[in-house]
């Protein structure tokens, strides 16, 4: 039963964060990433096996062998902070790129507002 | 069996990173630790390369060191072997002139703030991807140097810097992901993450009781994400705006040496790890031949060679902006370092196969020597006139003939002609497609070559003869990138005069790429049941 839940679970959040990606809004795509990243963390736990106790009881001869494997969990908590990293600076940069081009339209950010076009004055202002 | 001497450029790359964080707001105290830090990265380097290749390739060795000393495959293991340090020199070899060409070239906020700790921790990274033997932990340090690169590229903050790195970032972010989901699932199915012990596992999968085509179709997903990194088509699209937006000698770096790292995991994973992956008869995929997994990613790889030689070598004939022509210049060059290995990943003949490698890392050499010297060539034209628009540009030739050599030099040597180390790149890839009658990587290798005499002598004719325009004519050329560059262009030169050591270390290398065994036995000698050998 928990196999099927988390399976519909994998499903939508990794639909979910591709419709989000697909976006034009860059904050929607932002969140998309960060929902797929979150769905790939979800779906590394559960790669780690669904049965079985915490591992920390095995320890103490209290699991024995049906302890669940600890380290998928291992893994998940590190990818977990480099997932709120990155998102964190992605958040920052989308800010960034707001303030620059004023607009998070994606279909509007590089072309010009004064209409010279996209891709125009990158010389000048590379070593301000 | 811990070596200490295999963790040192790492070790190097993390503290030079931390103590140019220290003197927060000093530049001159900031750029001398940082300048201290990457001659002691090379130094790191030379030690390790001699200790895993003494004598120049004759006979090489596998170093391991053990985290915390928790034996493989319980703990994190970096591995170094000839292909490992023939990679780590390659960075070094470019990354200390990019980051002398930085000390000159970024400006004086930047450099108080935040290029040098940053600029180390991306080579921390680089390091980290060419020395550990842990998937997992692969992903770790492609993260720690994407982190890094995401910075550098956005270090000028305009309007089309933050518009480029928002799109490497989600690229890469999204790549992450995937490289998560594919390491998730080759770990359930073969239930561990170290190198050594999956390719020991897939040699023997009934032993271990693995079933090998769920690797396979993993692999694929990882082997996507690596495509990204490397910028090869159909993943080349972050690859002109990310390259423009970053200051040259960061994209000296990016292109010469980050994308290397792309390269490198597709040999040391699908060369070595994977190697002896079989998967069985049942899977019969359309179009493909064989049962080893190599036997499947050798079309792949040939068809996505093709088309960044053809897209790239187009792209760049005709580009105005001279970082844009090398951008596109890198992704038609990237596959040119794949085209090899597209043949050598068919063929069934393991000499053959060894001669492959070997050209792809020669090739991987030369485009790292030649294309850092062509951006910092960009980079210090930049310096001097504030433009590198082709249209602007007109006559340095006559108004600074150092730095136009060092341009013609680079440019030679992506062309491919004697004594320069280009040729000997060219040299091996089309021996390779001829020795294995491949007439598919001959034809595409024989078109690209066309597409870069036309781009390089376009960008010549425009950007360095011709009349001297008024903008060249107020230029002044920094005789310190000057300087740079006219290094950077003996070192090209070099290479292909004095070329027999470095062929020699590119086969060692090949030859480690492909000694499975001795991979796997360095790293754990048997499997922890004590039952199966290799």
């Amino acid at each position: 039963m928990t196999q099927v839940v988390l399976a519909a679970v994998l499903g939508v959040l990794f639909a979910t964060g591709t419709f989000l990606v697909l976006r034009r809004d860059v904050v929607r795509v932002v969140w998309g990433v960060a929902i797929i990243g979150q769905a790939a963390n979800v779906y590394l736990v559960t790669m780690g096996g669904l049965e079985g106790t915490a591992p920390i009881l095995a320890h103490n001869g209290g699991g024995g062998a049906t302890a669940t494997d600890p380290l998928v969990q291992a893994l998940v908590l590190t990818a977990i902070v480099i997932g709120f990293g990155t998102t964190a600076f992605a958040l920052v940069l989308t800010y960034r790129v707001f303030e620059e081009n004023g607009t998070i339209d994606a279909g509007e950010i590089g072309t010009d507002r004064d209409g010279t076009g996209p891709l125009a004055t990158l010389g000048g202002d590379r070593d301000e | 069996m811990s070596d200490v001497v295999v963790v040192a450029p790492m070790l190097v790359a993390m503290v030079t990173g931390i103590l140019t964080l220290l003197p927060r707001g000093n530049r001159q105290i900031a750029t001398w630790l940082s300048l201290a830090g990457g001659v002691a990265y090379v130094a790191a380097v030379a030690a390790l390369f001699v200790a895993v290749v003494p004598g120049g390739g004759a006979e090489t060795a596998v170093l391991t060191y053990q985290l915390s000393g928790w034996p493989a495959p319980y703990g994190i293991v970096l591995v170094a072997d000839a292909l490992s340090a023939f990679m780590l020199a390659l960075s070094a070899v470019v990354s200390l002139p990019a980051l002398a060409f930085a000390a000159r070239y970024v400006d004086a906020y930047g450099q108080a703030l935040s290029f040098h700790p940053v600029y180390h921790f991306m080579m921390l990274g680089v390091a980290g991807s060419f020395l550990t033997g842990d998937l997992f932990n692969l992903f770790v340090w492609f993260e720690v140097m994407l982190m890094a690169s995401y910075v550098l590229v956005v270090l000028y903050g305009g309007p089309d810097h933050t518009r480029a790195a928002l799109r490497y970032v989600v690229l890469n972010l999204l790549g992450g992901a995937f490289m998560l989901v594919a390491v998730g699932g080759i770990y359930a199915t073969t239930g561990t993450l170290n190198m050594a012990d999956v390719s020991r596992r897939l040699a023997s999968p009934d032993v271990y009781g693995v079933d090998p085509a769920p690797v396979l179709g993993l692999s694929a997903i990882l082997f996507a994400v690596f495509a990204l990194k490397a910028g090869v088509v159909p993943f080349q699209f972050w690859v002109p705006s990310a390259y423009r937006a970053a200051p040259a000698p960061v994209a000296a770096v990016l292109a010469g040496v980050v994308k290397k790292v792309g390269i490198y995991a597709m040999i040391r994973l699908y060369f070595t790890v994977f190697g002896a992956g079989q998967v069985g008869a049942d899977l019969a995929l359309p179009g493909f031949s064989g049962s080893a997994f190599l036997g499947y990613f050798g079309p792949v790889l040939l068809a996505m060679a093709a088309a960044s030689v053809v897209l790239g070598g187009f792209g760049a004939v005709g580009r105005d902006d001279l970082d844009e022509l090398l951008a596109y210049s890198s992704i038609g060059q990237v596959g040119f370092i794949l085209l090899p290995l597209a043949v050598g990943a068919t063929v069934a003949d393991p000499a053959l196969r060894q001669f492959a490698i070997a050209a792809a890392l020669v090739y991987a050499l030369n485009h790292a020597l030649a294309k850092g010297l062509l951006f910092l060539v960009s980079g210090a034209l930049f310096d001097a006139i504030g433009s590198i628009d082709l249209r602007e540009v007109s006559g340095v030739a006559g108004r600074d003939p150092t730095l136009a050599a060092g341009f013609f030099v680079g440019g030679l040597a992506l062309v491919g002609i004697p004594p320069l180390s280009g040729f000997f790149g060219k040299l091996l890839v089309f021996d390779v497609a001829v020795r294995a009658g491949s007439n598919v990587a001959l034809a595409v290798g024989l078109a690209g070559a066309v597409l870069t005499i036309a781009y390089t002598s376009l960008a010549w004719n425009r950007g360095f003869w011709g009349e001297t325009t008024r903008e060249v004519e107020r230029g002044v050329t920094a005789p310190t990138l000057v300087a740079l560059v006219a290094a950077l262009a003996l070192a090209v030169v070099a290479v292909g005069v004095g070329f027999d050591p470095v062929f020699r270390a590119a086969e060692a290398a090949a030859e480690a790429a492909l000694a499975r065994g001795e991979y796997v036995d360095a790293v754990a000698p048997c499997s922890p049941d004590g039952e199966v050998c290799r």
